[in-house]
């Protein structure tokens, strides 16, 4: 079946009012486990699996994508809004969201990444279209020592993505690599610091840390200083609305984090968390407004929000076309598959027709649904900016315990959310970044794993690592973009002229 | 004095009451919700084989069987949750052959050791390792693969699913039982991540599992050798077994049914024929069928025999391991 036949046959399926109800109650429960502040789209999907088996196995899938992509657009309501992440997708988006939200721009933010959403989601269906069945074989063609150079030198990039002075990113992110040693680790099972607590050989969950560093401590500052409430300015429809100006910079970030996410949706690991990092660091790298990400630049929200949804919209293709998970979403999924009898695997597309294009062409319909949905909506999430501190914020801090339980529903995650408010709340403070934190907690356990799967693999031959071409690739593209304030300056010396834009700068 | 006998009699009253409770509850079960706890995530194959049989058993009990995910610590945490549970019948939980026989061998924080620290209900079902290799490998059969083992020791890779994992102690079984040195590879991703590295040619083989690895086969993107269980594997029946072929290597991925100890013996009775019921019904039948479970209906006292039977299998395979370390 070419693309198009499957588009038809894959509208045919997805036309019925079962499936469309599916689709949209599934971007309806997304956008509220996205909005809500602790509630991932794991946790939220796992508990609502049951619901899903009572559907056709089509409805019950197309379902569950759409609370995943639901889940991205919403996400970034809160972080722009209150400077809480949905889910950790949406670490990076608090840092210029807020303070757009800050300068009365949270309006206009939210149309910004609820268009971005739509287009990053939808062009990465026509890819998962148009490629499906090839791009199985891209998850293949990384291994260990590939993973280990996109993870290491993921974390090198990142060390110093959000600007401050050096200790400020660095420190946090050694403390998030030393969190993440804790509990059993994963090669060889066995426990590490965890004091003879047999609970805390699960290790400091990310959810945790992601609800404890910015939910909680953003409320104990927010009672600390008594801050004046942002006061949403009387939101009319210009604010509603992006600014022409806001539209035209937000372009070239769209097409940016679509590219990204798309590519890490078809790799394994926590790929729309990962993706949103890797777009905010290139953002900052190579946009014509680089020296404003952080400072509140639309640049900095556009992107990530864009390579989020891309990522969940992508990991859909290996999960359809390869039957093997690369995400923690990916894999409920395919559990669910396995309860209603569809076997996954390469012979989805001809045994069950039905499930491939159907979940497929959901997704068209599902963002667009979407895109419906949350422009409206934006006028009344920003308006929760008006209920006042002493009903908002205890609402929020059970919104974020019941959603830190969920997510393994562990007593142990609800000492660390509290462990980790107070660290976070100290390290801000002192006026540290928290993002790198995330980002050492979500790459440490990745790096541990590949480096010691490669020597594993190799028989402890250090040269897997520089003999795959790939894994060289990666790590000159990480030499290049680490370098690359300093080419800018030796370039700028050589030639005498000062180079306000860079070649990557004008991709658009 | 009427004062006096009232209050015998309200007194008698609720000792009857009292001594009533505990016979009216067990005749009374279950009368609320059940919580079955599976210590896996949901995703993988044990979470969708445990509600499998949750919906069995809510029709066996008429009531609802509440599955619960407590993963972490190679499935010890949710597995200590069951064994510290009131033992009352309405916390039962999912035992993995591995989390109640290897861990008490390697860790001493656990609140179980053997068999008689918690009830055993039933077992649910085992799922053999497949030997897989690439479909364009040079070999064909086990044989022409063994061949080449012992051709070239360790220099043969397969991949498993971690270090001293269910699959990594089988392939150990082999070679300690054909005298050979494959070399096991720790995949860790539990999404099929050693199943990629072989197709991708990174290693050789990978001991694969159930039904997301007989996709694979079925599609021709793997091919099996030989699978670690006696007899016919239905899924792949035209895979050698390599138990049948004279070499002893059978230890398989196993599912029970646990429960706290203490369990009334009316509780607990009840709770078994229930059990057995939902692992006989049809459905759970086609559900095992289709994802390449083999239905394994034992007996509580059979499933403790069988689970101290494969404690001495690890603790054997443990010893030699680490006289061949030390070997070294």
């Amino acid at each position: 079946m070419s693309a198009i036949d499957g588009l038809l046959y894959g509208l045919s399926v997805v036309l019925t009012y079962q499936n469309l109800l599916a689709a949209f109650l599934g971007a309806l429960a997304g956008t509220a486990i996205g909005v809500l502040p602790g509630l991932g789209p794991v946790a939220g999907i796992a508990m609502l699996l049951p619901v899903t088996y009572s559907l056709s196995p089509s409805a019950g899938l197309i379902m569950m994508a759409g609370m995943y992509y639901g889940a991205q657009y919403g996400g970034s309501t809160t972080a722009i809004l209150i400077n809480m992440p949905g889910e950790s997708a949406s670490v990076m988006t608090c840092i210029d969201g807020y303070k757009l939200t800050k300068k009365g721009r949270a309006g206009g933010v939210l149309s910004v990444v609820a268009i971005g959403s739509f287009l990053g989601g939808t062009a990465s269906v026509i890819g998962v279209m148009l490629f499906s069945p090839a791009m199985a074989d891209f998850g293949i063609m990384f291994g260990p020592a590939e993973f280990f150079a996109l993870t290491a030198g993921g974390l090198l990039i990142l060390s110093r993505m959000s600007g401050g002075s050096l200790a400020a990113g660095v420190l946090p992110m050694a403390l998030g690599l030393v969190l993440s040693t804790i509990g059993e680790e994963q090669v060889t099972a066995q426990n590490r610091f965890t004091l003879g607590f047999n609970d805390l050989r699960q290790g400091v969950e990310l959810v945790a840390l992601v609800v404890g560093l910015y939910g909680l401590a953003e409320i104990m500052s927010v009672v600390e200083t008594i801050q004046h409430q942002v006061k949403p300015i009387r939101v009319g429809l210009r604010e509603m609305l992006p600014t022409r100006d806001e539209m035209r910079r937000a372009w070239a970030p769209y097409g940016r984090g679509t590219i990204i996410g798309f590519i890490f949706g078809l790799l394994p690991g926590p790929s729309a968390t990962m993706s949103s990092f890797a777009s905010y660091r290139l953002e900052k790298a190579v946009s014509k407004y680089r020296d404003e990400i952080g400072q509140g630049s639309i640049e900095g929200v556009a992107g990530p929000e864009t390579a989020n949804n891309a990522a969940a919209t992508s990991s859909m293709g290996p999960l359809l076309s390869l039957g093997i998970p690369f995400g923690s979403v990916t894999a409920l999924m395919l559990a669910a598959m396995m309860v209603h009898g569809v076997q996954p695997g390469p012979l989805l597309l001809t045994n069950h027709p039905e499930v491939f294009w159907g979940v497929i062409v959901s997704m068209f319909i599902g963002n667009l649904m979407l895109l419906i949905l949350n422009i409206p909506l934006i006028g009344l999430w920003v308006s929760l900016l008006r209920i006042p501190h002493h009903i908002f914020l205890p609402l929020i801090l059970i919104l974020v315990v019941i959603g830190s339980y969920s997510v393994r529903n562990s007593m142990l995650d609800l000492h660390m959310l509290l462990l980790l408010g107070c660290i976070g709340y100290v390290l801000r403070m002192f006026e540290f970044q928290l993002a790198p934190m995330v980002v050492g907690l979500v790459l440490g356990p990745l790096i541990e794993k590949h480096l010691r799967e490669a020597l594993f693999m190799s028989l402890g031959d250090i040269s897997v690592f520089y003999s795959s071409p790939i894994a060289v690739g990666i790590w000159i593209a990480v030499l290049f973009i680490m370098t690359f304030g300093l080419q800018r300056a030796l370039l700028e010396k050589l030639s005498g002229i000062r180079f306000k834009r860079t070649a990557l700068g004008n991709v658009e | 004095m009427r004062h006096v006998a009232r209050r015998i009699v309200q007194g008698l009253a609720a000792a009857l009451v009292l001594t009533a409770a505990p016979s009216a509850q067990a005749q009374d079960y279950p009368s609320r919700d059940i919580t079955f706890i599976v210590p896996f995530n949901p995703g993988g194959s044990s979470d969708p084989l445990s509600r499998a049989f949750a919906a069995q058993l809510e029709k066996a009990l008429s009531r609802n069987v509440n599955v619960e995910n407590k993963p972490g610590g190679s499935a010890t945490i949710g597995t200590n949750l069951v064994v510290r549970a009131n033992p009352d019948g309405y916390t039962i939980g999912l035992g993995d052959s591995a989390a109640l026989m290897y861990q008490p061998l390697v860790n001493k924080d656990l609140a179980y050791k053997t068999t008689d620290d918690y009830e055993i209900i039933t077992k649910l079902a085992d799922v053999p390792g497949m030997l897989v290799v690439r479909p364009d490998a040079p070999w064909n059969t086990f044989e022409e693969f063994l061949a080449d083992v012992k051709k070239s020791p360790g220099k043969i890779r397969v991949g498993v699913s971690g270090v001293r994992s269910i699959s990594d102690m089988v392939v150990q079984q082999f070679n300690r039982a054909a005298d050979v040195k494959i070399t096991t590879v720790p995949f860790t991703g539990g999404g099929g991540e050693a199943l990629l590295a072989v197709m991708g040619g990174r290693i050789e083989g990978a001991v694969g599992y159930g039904g997301n690895t007989i996709a694979q086969i079925e599609a021709g993107k793997l091919k099996v050798l030989g699978v670690f269980a006696k007899g016919k594997y239905e899924p792949v029946p035209n895979a050698m077994s390599i138990p049948d072929a004279g070499y002893n290597a059978t230890i398989p991925s196993g599912y029970s049914v646990i429960a706290p100890k203490g369990l009334p013996n009316d509780v607990r009775e009840k709770l078994v024929a229930a059990s057995q019921e939902a692992v006989r019904s049809p459905e759970f039948k086609e559900f095992t069928k289709k994802n390449g479970f083999v239905l394994d209906l034992k007996s509580p006292h059979e499933v403790s025999a069988e689970l101290g039977e494969l404690r001495n299998e690890f603790v054997g395979l443990i010893e030699w391991l680490d006289k061949k370390s030390a070997a070294k």
